[in-house]
């Protein structure tokens, strides 16, 4: 059943289990590749480079055979670039789910629905309906994607794994785009393989986060500038993987839209009882991972970190935590533009 | 300083309409009620909830809660030109120049103290991201509670029915923060009121199609949304019969020329808030009035006043800048061929991911029915790039090109 086919998706919030429960193989697009840069024209530019690169991979043509597209309504330029799909890539079906900006039991139950619009849309594009049965088994088999990775990502964090974070985001990166079985396999392999003895530990520990960073060499620049990424928290990164709740076949969905919002949120999703809560969270985030910094890397135009992010400043500065802020579009060359930036931040933090 | 400003505003709109209270004074009302509600906001003593911009205001007003949506300030700031000081106070707090200016002046009037303190918050997740960030940013700043409308894309019935039990617990949300519940009565009122509005202004959209058109220069320009600050009383109805009138009487007067209308134009987005002389060169030089904005419309049906909520839920989530761009596109359609407009200007206003978003689609829509546009890409707050010289030159090639050829109607 539609072994070979691929279902694109944009976002970390994507129920990616339900797409694989479909018989599909979850496709993150990711803003990376040599694509022109042509979706200004059909956007504008002041839309972030995560949606004008995702587009112009679309324009030309630079994703594999697509059977459809889950689109999360995440953002304004999210939605634009789901209009901006159907017009240049006609063939491909698509479908938005609603997601709620914060979390109570109201908007879990609207977001289960969502979900089970999802359900009934892809038995609609699959010709068999997806039973809740087998979404129970893939989020099974994602949670296993998930352990490994987080023993990964441990491994990472102390300095013990081959290639560090360069080589988490490969990983990271190959799990969101192939077929889950495959991925699985890969990491095993991966997990057995010997730690190394001597755990890196030249490097100023820093706590990294912010929207979009797939590009595995930007973390090799980082530690170049002389941080070791000790965690790290962006939607193409740890955030895609996160363990899901089952509690069995019948209240899968219901699980599921709770969990979805449980793992930690990118700034689009907030609490409205607790405004400002993303600082505490990074606050906490950092003193775990007994980070000396935090820095911030967002694309630019990327409103719901651009409006939050001098409050964010304001609480960690309070908190005495030194904080670095930087604006980028994707590629390791506007983050090699911020070299010297990057080095007097660590070099302040020795 | 803010309020010095709307007192000053008040008393000389008042003295202008006593002495001449038989002239063209439609908008001047319009202004008068905008004043005096800036003039309670900033004067304290009363119940403020600072709004998302597509709230439930008929609601709120039942209330008895004075609601506005935070842009208001950015828009009265820009239109008295002094909102420079107050986006370089944002910018020098950190808030990028590539936030909407509308977020980035309220932000920075926050900063100088400029916002009164509002007893609690309710935003929505609609019409964009960064209005809702920033709403959240504000009750951080200002300690309040804030509550939040999510608003889902379509009017699926299990969109609106999950929009109309949020509406519902914002009532409580707001009653226990106000300690008074709503009166029921009041609400029926309130809904009566909506939808005596809501048909008066349909009769002020139809004299506006007339051609040649009464709403020329500025005289309609952003009445409608702010108008729904006040949805629900009787100052919507009394506003709106003002245009009905006025409008009417141009008509049978007929006191506008069909010759200074050679070209209807249809306005995409908000226009400048701060003065320009967009209109002036627009109708002297090449006979163009704009005749219509897109924001100067009504999306929703009359609301039912025994199920109130869901015809709330639907008024919000029918906003054109809510939900994919099909629905807009759709309604700039309708509009083009209402009122016969022969081309569009979309300002892409800075900072407007969903709005300026869909400018390449917006565009090759419009063209498949013979209306062009003109992509202005200017900011409607931020004055200091403003160049009016090279307005010009591209308002003059877009009227050139417009002038050959054929009317699309
Ligand atoms: S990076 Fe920001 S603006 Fe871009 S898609 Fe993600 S949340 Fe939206
Ligand atoms: S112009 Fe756009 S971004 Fe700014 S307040 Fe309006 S809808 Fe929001």
């Amino acid at each position: 059943m539609n072994k070979n086919k691929m279902i694109g998706f944009t976002c970390a919030y994507t129920p990616k289990a339900i797409i694989h429960a479909a018989g599909y193989t979850p496709y993150r697009i990711l803003p990376i590749g040599n694509a022109l840069d042509l979706a200004g024209h059909i956007l504008h530019e002041n839309l972030c480079s995560h949606i004008k690169r995702v587009l112009d991979r679309a324009l030309q043509n630079d994703i594999p055979e697509l059977a459809g597209l889950v689109f999360i309504n995440s953002c304004d330029s999210m939605r634009r670039l789901a209009d901006a799909w159907k017009k240049v890539r006609p063939d491909h079906k698509i479908v938005m789910l609603d997601l709620p900006a914060f979390k109570n039991e109201l908007s879990i139950s609207y977001f289960a629905e969502e979900l089970l619009r999802l359900v009934n849309t892809l038995s609609e594009w699959s010709g068999d309906a997806v039973s809740l049965k087998s979404i129970n088994n893939s989020v099974k088999l994602y949670n296993e994607l998930e352990s490994i990775l987080d023993r990964l990502h441990v491994r990472m964090q102390s300095g013990m794994l081959k290639g560090g974070s360069e080589k988490f985001q490969t990983l990271c990166n190959l799990a969101s785009t192939q077929p889950l079985q495959q991925t699985i396999k890969l990491l095993k392999t991966l997990v057995t393989e010997p730690e190394f003895e001597t755990p890196a530990k030249d490097g100023v520990p820093v706590f990294l986060f912010g929207n979009v960073l797939p590009d595995p060499d930007a973390y090799s620049l980082f530690e170049k500038c002389g941080a070791r990424i000790v965690d790290d928290d962006f939607c193409t990164g740890s955030r895609l993987f996160k363990p899901l709740q089952t509690g069995g076949p019948e209240e899968i969905l219901k699980y599921m839209a709770k969990s979805l919002f449980l793992n930690t949120p990118c700034a689009r999703t907030f609490d409205p009882l607790e405004p400002g809560k993303i600082a505490r969270d990074i606050i906490n985030r950092a003193k775990a991972c007994s980070a000396k910094g935090v820095i911030a890397y967002t694309l630019k135009f990327c409103d719901p970190y651009l409006d939050r992010l001098p409050m964010v400043r304001s609480i960690l500065q309070d908190a005495s935590i030194p904080f670095l802020m930087l604006e980028g579009d994707c590629t390791q060359g506007s983050i090699g533009q911020q070299q010297t930036r990057i080095e007097a931040f660590i070099e302040m933090l020795r | 300083m803010i309020l010095k400003h709307f007192e000053n505003m008040i008393s000389g709109i008042e003295a202008k309409l006593k002495k001449n209270p038989e002239g063209t004074n439609a908008r001047k009302k319009f202004a008068l009620e905008i004043a005096r509600l800036g003039k309670k906001i900033y004067s304290g003593g009363e119940r403020i909830a600072w709004c998302g911009v597509i709230a439930p205001f008929d609601l709120l007003n039942a209330m008895g809660v004075t609601s506005c949506f935070i842009e208001f300030v950015s828009s009265n700031l820009a239109s008295t030109g002094s909102v420079e000081k107050f986006l370089e106070s944002a910018e020098h707090s950190g808030y990028a120049i590539d936030i909407c200016s509308y977020h980035r002046a309220v932000l920075g009037a926050t900063i100088k103290n400029q916002m009164p303190m509002p007893d609690f918050m309710i935003a929505t997740t609609a019409p964009c991201t960064g209005g809702l960030a920033v709403m959240e940013v504000l009750a951080k700043k200002f300690n309040r509670e804030l509550f939040v409308l999510d608003i889902p894309q379509d009017e699926s019935d299990k969109n609106i029915r999950y929009l109309a039990t949020q509406i519902e617990n914002m009532i409580d949300f707001v009653a226990d923060r106000t300690g008074k519940p709503l009166d029921p009565s009041r609400l029926r009122k309130a809904v009566e009121n909506t939808n005596e509005t809501r048909k008066i202004l349909k009769e002020v959209f139809s004299l506006a199609q007339h051609i040649p058109s009464p709403a020329k220069g500025r005289i309609f320009s952003g009445v409608v949304p702010a108008l729904n600050l006040f949805l629900g009383t009787d100052t919507t109805i009394k506003i709106a019969k003002a245009f009905r009138d006025e409008f009417k009487n141009i008509i049978d007067d007929n006191k506008v020329d069909i010759s200074n209308e050679k070209f209807r134009l249809m306005w995409l987005q908000s226009r400048p808030q701060f003065k320009t002389t967009i209109e002036q060169i627009l109708e002297k030089q090449y006979k163009a009035a704009i005749v219509v904005e897109e924001l100067n419309d009504i999306t929703w049906e009359p609301i039912d006043p025994e199920n109130p909520y869901d015809g709330m839920a639907r008024r919000m989530i029918s906003s054109p800048l809510n939900g994919d761009i099909k629905k807009r596109i759709e309604q700039f359609k309708n509009l083009a061929q209402d009122y016969r407009i022969h081309g569009a200007i979309n300002s892409c206003h800075w900072g407007c991911r969903q709005g300026t978003g869909a400018r390449g689609l917006i565009t090759e829509s419009l063209k498949e029915i013979g209306v062009p546009v003109l992509n202005l890409e200017v900011d409607v707050i931020d004055p200091r790039n403003f160049a009016q010289g090279q307005i010009n030159t591209r308002l003059e090639a877009f009227m050139e090109m417009l002038g050959t050829r054929p009317s699309p109607w």
